[in-house]
């Protein structure tokens, strides 16, 4: 979607990722437009 | 200046809904949906209006430090979204 923005960190130097490692690299928030689905069931 | 030293607030026109991944937020006036997928976001976004900045609500909320750069990310983001946005600081 155009609005839709990936927020993503990669941390090529880490070794094996600890729980908290895994979730810094993963999306921390995501956009969705619904404009224009007025109507939509 | 950072948007680490910048103190934010939730847009009023903004309702945040938790949900067991985090939590749904949507603006009312640009009908914008976010999904903040993890507990930890939707906590600061919900201490902002308590501190000074956005680094002071991180590490309230006990966020460690080499996640901070994730969370400047995320919160540049949904201060672009309008989300979010600077607290004006009464002076």
């Amino acid at each position: 979607m155009e609005n839709e923005k990936i927020v993503e960190v990669c941390d090529e130097a880490a070794g094996e990722p600890t729980r908290d490692a895994v979730i810094d690299e993963e999306l921390l928030i995501e956009e969705i437009s619904i404009d224009g689905m007025c109507g939509v069931y | 200046m950072s948007l680490l030293d910048t103190p934010l607030e939730l847009d009023p026109q903004v309702a945040l809904r938790p949900e067991p991944f985090g939590a749904l937020a949507y603006h009312y006036g640009t009908r914008r949906l976010v999904f903040m997928k993890h507990r930890d976001v939707v906590a600061v976004a919900q201490q902002l209006t308590a501190h000074p900045s956005l680094s002071a609500a991180l590490q309230a909320c006990g966020i460690a430090e080499s996640r901070w750069p994730s969370f400047a990310k995320a919160f540049a983001t949904l201060n672009e979204s309008e989300i979010v946005r600077e607290r004006p600081v009464a002076g």
